[in-house]
């Protein structure tokens, strides 16, 4: 659409404030959007920034006090509680999950008649699904005294087993939030490797099968190395969301248990929203983001995400 | 399906089999037993759902359990609550998604990129981590325990733009094209040309929210503070605190909170047996590489 008689660019020019005028109702489409982005999303950024180096009183004075807050968050010893405590049920989580998803996705592969991989695929889905209220309602009932597994252990060790009360026994805490992580997302894993597995090519287990491997050979050698990538996204799911585990704790933990599971969010959410310590859990929240983007970047560089396979 | 007949030939071993089958029980039974456990434990009577042990049959059958979610707990309310807030927000979101993900595909519109850019970046904020903010910012927009707070935090995301946005593009463009020479303004091309052949696009967003805003616990947790306003999980979490208390409160009887667990569940249950398709698109398109 060469214009004779005008210069490139300004031609340029005239070509981009026609398409301007032309698009006029997709930018009016647009401001809703770019309004909601604004307030919702940047500004409480900003806030949580200016919030972490301001100091805010209750009656509305606000300070600058710099990197103060910061300091008193990383000196603080219940702040290192509850980063031990994150990562400590974020890794193991991570692990049981991935295992046990892993497990189920192999299991289902070998199951050959298609109501039984169908049935085992929906019940194991499910608990993804449901919210933390219901999963850690289903396991505090499940865990009580009263609950089921008082009851299967009262069937093996007899009628003297004194039953344990699971919720509030600070050595299993831990545990229970592992078990439950992973009992939660395990089918959502096994969803994603059997998505992996069923896109291999099969001319691969043919030809594996003619040189003579058996069944078990052909998983270790064609299946497993196949769903590699998938491990990886799971990984960086993992990585991505161990920071960021609110509704668990805040549904599960319960007074004698807490500074064995309280969470770097738990925290902030009650120094934040329930105490009003806003600066200091500004500044929590400001550290536990530069964690969570340096741990994804440490980790994409560690397992080769960004390199193909 | 090829598949399957080829393995079909090459299976594991008798004892091979075994295993994977001791392997799916115990994974079944870890997996379904809580679950069945609930179902049965909330169609029992008060009475036996007080026995403690092992319950995975019925004893007495009742439905006193939802009797008194309905009557003492009152759960309709909080039951409406997260459904007006879950619909409305759902609908809107799926609205001002769809249109945003309808525009980011003009690809000779002048700024596109940084429109792009300004909502990738909104990707790397997580509403969570933000939370203290936006509690302050709800506040002083006086929309602390409110409908309208509920729905508006986290009414669209990034995510579901460019879900919308891949699933445009995967339209030729060559129909928005044509169509504006013959004169259409840009609402009609979206509204009756890309929007209905987008249906499974709008379904699966639709579907991925509902689930997402139905559980969302972090949000109104901050924002709520009204009992009345409560989502259901709040209300659930109400009903175990008040059961764990050792205080002069009364108890919620086991068939209740089952109950309660049961009603919070049931409308998902219902999307993925209705909706599996579209649920399942969505949530592994979350995972996919890039």
């Amino acid at each position: 659409m060469e214009i004779k008689g005008m210069s490139y660019t300004a031609n340029l020019r005239r070509q981009t404030r026609s398409r301007l005028k032309r698009y006029k109702t997709i930018y009016l489409l647009m401001i809703p959007v770019v309004a909601y982005f604004l307030v919702f999303s940047y500004f409480p950024m900003a806030l949580g920034v200016f919030n972490s180096l301001h100091e805010i009183k209750l009656l509305g004075s606000i300070t600058w006090v710099g990197l103060d807050q910061y300091r008193a968050v990383l000196s603080s010893p219940v702040y290192g509680q509850a980063t031990v405590n994150t990562l400590i049920v974020g890794m193991g989580t991570f692990l049981l999950q991935l295992a046990w998803g892993l497990l189920l996705a192999l299991c289902i592969t070998e199951l050959r008649r298609r109501v039984s991989r169908s049935f085992f695929q929906t019940a194991t889905y499910i608990p993804y699904l449901l919210s933390w209220a219901v999963v850690g309602s289903i396991w505090i009932a499940i865990l009580s005294p009263s609950g089921m597994i008082n009851g299967f252990l009262r069937m093996i060790f007899g009628d003297g087993f004194r039953r344990i009360v699971f919720m509030s026994e600070r050595s299993y805490a831990r545990a229970i939030m592992i078990f439950t992580g992973a009992w939660k997302t395990a089918g959502y894993t096994a969803a994603l490797f059997l998505a992996a597995i069923i896109s291999i090519n099969p001319s691969l287990y043919e030809a594996a099968a003619i040189d003579g491997a058996t069944r078990v050979e052909q998983i270790r050698r064609i299946t497993l190395p196949s769903i590699i990538p998938t491990v990886k996204v799971v990984t960086l799911l993992a990585v991505m969301g161990m920071l960021r585990n609110f509704d668990q704790i805040y549904i599960m933990s319960n007074a004698s248990i807490l500074d064995k599971v309280r969470n770097l969010l738990y925290l902030i959410y009650m120094d934040g929203i329930v105490q009003f310590k806003v600066g200091l859990a500004s500044a929590a929240a400001c550290l536990v983001l530069a964690m969570t983007l340096l741990l994804t970047l440490i980790v994409r560089k560690l397992i080769g995400y960004d390199r193909l396979g | 399906m090829k598949r399957t007949l080829l393995s079909r030939v090459y299976e594991l071993r008798f004892y091979q089999k075994n295993i994977v089958w001791f392997l799916m029980t115990i994974m079944g039974v870890l997996m379904v037993l809580p679950m069945w456990n609930v179902i049965v434990v909330s169609t029992s009577s008060t009475l036996a759902s007080t026995q403690s042990g092992v319950v995975l049959w019925w004893q007495a059958f009742s439905l006193e359990g939802y009797q008194y979610v309905f009557q003492i707990t009152k759960l309709a309310r909080p039951f409406m609550n997260s459904l007006l807030v879950t619909t409305v927000g759902t609908v809107l979101q799926v609205l001002l998604s769809s249109i945003a993900g309808y525009v980011l595909i003009h690809r000779d519109l002048p700024y596109c990129r940084l429109m792009m850019t300004f909502i990738l970046i909104t990707m790397m904020i997580p509403g969570d981590l933000t939370l203290i903010s936006i509690y302050r910012l709800n506040k002083s927009l006086g929309l602390l325990n409110s409908y309208t707070g509920l729905i508006l935090n986290g009414l669209i995301s990034g995510f579901s733009i460019l879900l919308m946005r891949n699933y445009f593009s995967s339209i030729s463009y060559s129909l928005a094209e044509s169509s504006r020479v013959d004169g259409a303004n840009e609402l009609f091309i979206f509204a009756r040309i890309y929007l209905p052949i987008s249906l499974p696009g709008l379904a699966t967003v639709f579907f991925m929210e509902y689930v997402a805003k139905w559980n969302s616990i972090t949000l109104p947790a901050a924002l709520l503070t009204k009992e009345s306003m409560y989502t259901l999980p709040l209300m659930l979490k109400m009903m175990i605190l008040s059961t764990n208390s050792v205080s002069g409160v009364a108890q919620v009887p086991n068939n209740a909170i089952m109950a309660a667990i049961v009603i919070s569940a049931a409308p998902l249950l219902l999307i993925y047996v209705f909706a599996q398709r579209f649920l399942l698109s969505g949530l592994n398109l979350g995972a996919t590489k890039e």
